[in-house]
């Protein structure tokens, strides 16, 4: 395991026009990408091509990456705004956060409650909509702008969900759990 | 890496997309900084049915887009007006575009202009005789199968021949009529844009004669009548711009519409879905 070239090795191999340091490289990061995109947008078609757009970018500047924090933290960052303009260019694609998901079982729940504490609660109490502003927002990173474009509503919504998200957060961990 | 890694059964929902936002956040965080999870997701991923993306097709076409060069500048500026990515390709691809041509097509233009500029009145009629038909001798060597190699190709391919020459047509158009208009400037008088409409005209009438032969011989008919006309203006009276005044554009006019009408109504009989040799 070791003996494994870390992926700052693999990134300096790959701006030497190393192909084989590259697909190392996709194997080890498309799958968790892939996953990770999924999250965030239904269509599968687009999240490939997302995926491949990641590691276009990659490949034809791998410099981009500065050396500071993580390699796969800067992937995601590429790949997650890769999703974006792919959603701008097909803009008849429906892809929203996928929120299809059943209601968490009760098991599930007191789970939750244990592991995460109020601030779960507190997220899954969220509207669909309001969740998906804080993930595209806060825990992706993504400007109001970006975000707009991946969840398919103006730049003013985005704005006021956060800003009823946030309040509705703050409400809801002063209160204590309910 | 921390000695904490995600157990099994996060993992799993995570994968299968059954846990909630807040436990998927904490996943999402940890993964960036953890390699050894990254692969075990990575390894949960291509057993679980959920996540049907076909990583390895994904690298084929990867790979296949490295490999194959940049699009030109060309074709890149067509794509951000607009075009989808083939049909950027298929205008592209015209011969018309590479840079050779169009540097050609310029020095001539240049040499037209230089003489008009210097020569005045006598110098004239070069430039006549060679901007009206420049725009239709590009667009005619933009979709001539015999100039053309790309064409092999664009005969078996189904698309409509007529929307692809009408496509190129415009692209040379954008690019041949801003620099006959440039030199036009560098000419005295209002010549310099009253060969606009016999332009149109010629393009037109290559157009619709290439449903008869091929489009390079329509344009060089063209191309040598119209400077046969000019050429025997200038030696007779002097004063070739005869042919651009107001009677004789409007007849330019009409040419241009009736070529245009004859090619909409042949346009299946299209010379580039016959390719002669």
């Amino acid at each position: 395991m070791d003996s494994r070239p870390g992926d700052e090795t693999l990134l300096l191999a790959v701006a030497e026009r190393d192909m084989g340091a590259f697909h190392t490289l996709y194997e080890r990061h498309a799958g968790w990408l892939a996953i990770r995109l999924a999250r965030r947008c239904n269509d599968r078609d687009l999240v490939a091509d997302a995926i491949q757009d990641t590691f276009v970018a990659v490949w034809q500047r791998p410099q981009g990456f500065r050396g500071d924090g993580d390699i796969a933290a800067w992937l995601w960052g590429i790949a997650i705004r890769r999703l974006v303009s792919r959603l701008r260019t097909r803009s008849s694609v429906a892809a929203v956060f996928e929120n299809a998901r059943a209601a968490p079982a009760a098991e599930d729940q007191v789970l939750l409650s244990v592991e995460y504490g109020d601030i779960g609660q507190a997220l899954a109490r969220l509207s669909p909509e309001m969740r998906a502003v804080i993930q595209a927002v806060v825990l992706d990173g993504l400007s109001a702008r970006e975000a707009a474009q991946l969840l398919h509503v103006p730049v003013s919504s985005v704005k006021t969900r956060l800003y009823r998200a946030k309040a509705h957060l703050r409400a809801a961990l002063a209160e204590g759990p309910s | 890496m921390t000695g904490w890694h995600l157990d099994d059964d996060t993992l799993r929902s995570y994968v299968e997309r059954t846990d909630s936002l807040a436990e998927g956040t904490s996943v999402e965080q940890h993964l960036l900084s953890c390699e050894p999870c990254r692969g075990r997701v990575n390894a949960a991923a291509s057993v679980i049915e959920l996540s049907v993306i076909d990583l390895a097709a994904v690298w084929d076409r990867t790979r296949d887009t490295l490999e194959v060069p940049r699009p030109s500048v060309f074709e890149r500026l067509l794509r951000v007006a607009g075009l989808p990515a083939h049909e950027a390709r298929l205008v592209a691809v015209a011969s018309a575009f590479r840079g050779v041509w169009l540097v050609g097509v310029a020095a001539i233009l240049a040499f037209a202009a230089l003489a008009a500029a210097v020569g005045h009145a006598r110098g004239l009629w070069p430039f006549l005789a060679v901007a009206p038909i420049m725009p239709c001798l590009v667009v005619a060597s933009s979709y001539d199968p015999w100039l053309d190699s790309a064409l092999e190709p664009e005969i078996v391919t189904p698309y409509p021949a007529l929307r692809l020459i009408l496509l190129r047509t415009i692209a040379v158009l954008a690019l041949a009529l801003p620099a006959v208009l440039l030199f036009g400037l560098v000419v005295p008088g209002e010549t310099a844009f009253a060969w606009l409409l016999p332009a149109v005209g010629f393009v037109a009438v290559v157009l619709a004669a290439s449903t008869w032969v091929s489009p390079l011989r329509a344009a060089i008919a063209v191309s040598s009548i119209w400077v046969g006309v000019v050429w025997l203006l200038a030696a007779r009276s002097g004063s070739p711009d005869a042919v651009l005044q107001a009677r004789t554009q409007a007849g330019f006019l009409a040419l241009a519409a009736a070529s245009f009408v004859i090619f909409l109504l042949r346009r299946r009989w299209l010379c580039q879905l016959r390719p002669w040799r």
